[in-house]
């Protein structure tokens, strides 16, 4: 192909014009690249963080500042009622949190207690042991369930400890299960404590009269939540005879879709500065094309004058831009996966513990479509140019 | 009508110009036939029209009216892309200043006029090579044209024009951008292609060029005022 091969000499010999050229396309390809590659880093990342919360429960707080805040929080009574009224709800159950001194031997830390249900809030697997069970809840056993920090404080020296007991405060509980350590390390979503008790022992030792701080209410399919949140809210209303109380809720779903909408936003917002750069970048490659078309007038004439045909010119002019436009993405392309890749790498992995699959496929498509599109919108006009200038007059050009 | 021994076929050729509201006529008849293998010099001041003649029987331009036939076709009424096939297949175009493709080699620029005629690659570079060889360089073919002498650079040329076997070669003032000496080396380069049979058409203000030259035509205010073979007193 001679179109290509004269085209890469052409621009080879002007390595700092061709260079300088492309400056925009590089940025703006590598800016959107970039983002694709964040993108699929940040979905592993979401549920990385979340990794800990059960997707099948969700929280109702009553709001503390509405005149009837007396009326509108939780009684620990409501929670068999609400089950009852509520037939979505698998289970009711308070949410609560201690701080406490807790002992094992003469190892100590303060840490928040937490009442806990057969079906966890806190579904880490569990590294030694179990979860809190039916049995414990039924019997409001005294045993504990240790999350990492709790455990790597109490038990330094590592190991099994289960069937062993710690103290908070004066009271003794078993140890009957270690979770492991969550894969996140800077955001805590659960509002799940670090040692865990059956929500029954909970209510028996720590519990001082009948409000509750807010409750938690498990389904059997998340996708019933909006629901079951509204269900829920309704029978309490209808409870207290008050259909203005207020509440609000909060699951992992509505965290996730915060989430993904702030980067959804961003994701917007880089677009749009990819599309404004390549914009800029596609009216400098015509600009350079058009001053490459009438440095070279004399020789387009003698091209013409040999018997080439327009569309041949035309064909030379073409493919110099898609070679300029195709070097621009290519670069951009690598530079993005490369940025994407890195903050991956120092910010998402940490976060989520997991390596995001680098999305090779889609971006060599979203490249290669910037380079035809670009090449398309603003090459084609200097090629055109070239195509028909008149022989004559291009010879006689100085 | 159609004589083949004919290279060159011209019957009232005129041309005129439109700028604006104005006509400007340049060429007022021209009527003129070259056989092929005939080697002629077209002269005349500047303003006689030759360049435009030049241009006409190049087939960059066409006439606003007459007849031309180029070996055997009627190139009068061609479109613009009928015409690049005619040049690129019976014409062979050197030009005063050369007009090599900077930044590729004399090899390269040999074989352009084959690369638009859908030649393969292999085939180029085999006939390039021949061609140079014919005019003396088949030792520069690597060679870019900056890292020629100007008589080199010339030979380059007419290897290009010569490479498809072009039924005429026109040369614009072959010679005007060099010393004597090189001239000289060029014009018998001219007499040796047409001892082989070229037909040739060149263009020039140089009485002594014109002179090698077996026949010339002289052009004035757009007419032919004088017909001569070479030897013969004008």
């Amino acid at each position: 192909m001679i179109y290509l091969e004269e085209a890469v000499s052409v621009l080879l010999a002007n390595k700092v014009r061709s260079l300088l050229t492309i400056v925009g396309l590089i940025i703006g390809v590598a800016a959107v690249i970039a983002i694709q590659v964040l993108g699929g880093g940040m979905a592993g990342a979401i549920d990385g963080l979340l990794g800990g919360m059960s997707d099948n429960s969700f929280i109702i707080f009553p709001n503390q500042q509405q005149s009837n805040a007396q009326a509108a929080a939780f009684k620990l009574s409501d929670m068999q009622t609400l089950k009852d009224r509520v037939p979505l709800l698998l289970d009711a159950v308070p949410v609560a949190f201690l701080s406490e001194l807790v002992r094992h031997g003469h190892d100590e830390g303060r840490f928040t207690l937490s009442p806990e249900s057969a079906i966890p809030y806190d579904n880490l697997p569990a590294q030694y042991g179990r979860h809190i069970d039916a049995d414990d809840v039924a019997e409001a056993a005294n045993v504990a369930v240790l999350k990492h920090d709790a455990y790597i404080r109490l038990f330094p020296n590592g190991g099994d400890p289960t069937g062993e007991s710690i103290y908070a405060g004066p009271n003794r509980f078993l140890i009957v299960g270690v979770l492991e350590a969550p894969k996140q390390g800077i955001i805590n979503a659960s509002f799940a404590g670090e040692v865990a008790i059956p929500w029954t022992t909970y209510v028996q030792r720590f519990l001082h009269g009948n409000t509750l701080f807010a409750a938690r209410f498990v389904v059997a399919n998340p996708a019933t939540i909006p629901q079951a949140e509204a269900d829920t809210i309704a029978a309490i209303r209808s409870l207290r005879g008050k259909p203005d109380l207020v509440y609000q809720s909060f699951d992992k779903s509505q965290f996730t879709k915060g989430i993904d909408g702030v980067f959804d936003a961003l994701t917007f917002i880089v677009a749009l500065i990819g599309a404004v750069s390549l914009l800029v970048a596609g009216i400098g490659i015509m600009n350079i094309m058009l001053v490459s078309v009438a440095e070279r007038t004399r020789e387009i004439g003698v091209r013409k004058a040999i018997g080439a045909r327009r569309s041949q010119v035309l064909w030379q002019f073409f493919i110099e831009a898609l070679v300029l436009c195709g070097a621009g993405c290519a670069i951009g392309w690598a530079l993005g996966m490369g940025i994407g890749a890195i903050v991956n790498d120092v910010g998402i992995v940490r976060l989520s513990g997991t390596v995001p699959p680098l999305p090779w496929l889609g971006t060599l498509a979203i490249a290669a479509g910037f380079a035809v599109v670009v090449t398309l919108a603003f090459g084609t006009y200097p090629a055109y140019r070239a195509a028909g200038l008149d022989p004559i007059e291009a010879l006689r050009y100085e | 009508m159609n004589d083949p021994t004919l290279a060159i076929r011209l019957r009232d050729i005129r041309k005129t110009y439109e700028s604006g509201a104005m006509k400007v006529p340049v060429l007022h008849g021209i009527t003129l036939d070259v056989v092929r293998g005939e080697y002629v010099a077209v002269m005349g001041p500047s303003g006689s029209g030759k360049s435009t003649l030049m241009n006409l029987i190049g087939c960059l331009d066409r006439p606003t009216s007459g007849v031309y036939v180029l070996d055997g076709v009627d190139v009068s009424k061609l479109d613009d892309n009928a015409l690049a096939a005619i040049r690129l297949q019976k014409l062979g175009f050197v030009f005063q200043g050369f007009n090599l493709l900077a930044r590729t080699d004399a090899l390269k620029n040999v074989a352009l006029p084959l690369f638009y005629a859908g030649v393969p690659a292999r085939e180029r570079a085999v006939r390039a090579a021949a061609a140079l060889e014919d005019v003396g360089l088949g030792d520069r073919g690597h060679h870019q044209p900056s890292q020629l002498s100007g008589g080199q650079q010339q030979r380059v040329a007419i290897a290009r024009a010569l490479i498809n076997d072009p039924a005429v070669l026109l040369a614009d003032e072959p010679t005007g951008n060099l010393d004597s000496k090189t001239s000289d080396d060029i014009m018998a380069l001219f007499d040796k292609l047409h001892a082989g049979g070229r037909t040739i058409i060149m263009v020039t203000h140089d009485e002594a060029i014109a002179r090698n030259a077996r026949r010339i035509v002289r052009l004035l205010d757009g007419l032919v005022v004088a017909d001569v073979a070479v030897g013969a007193t004008a």
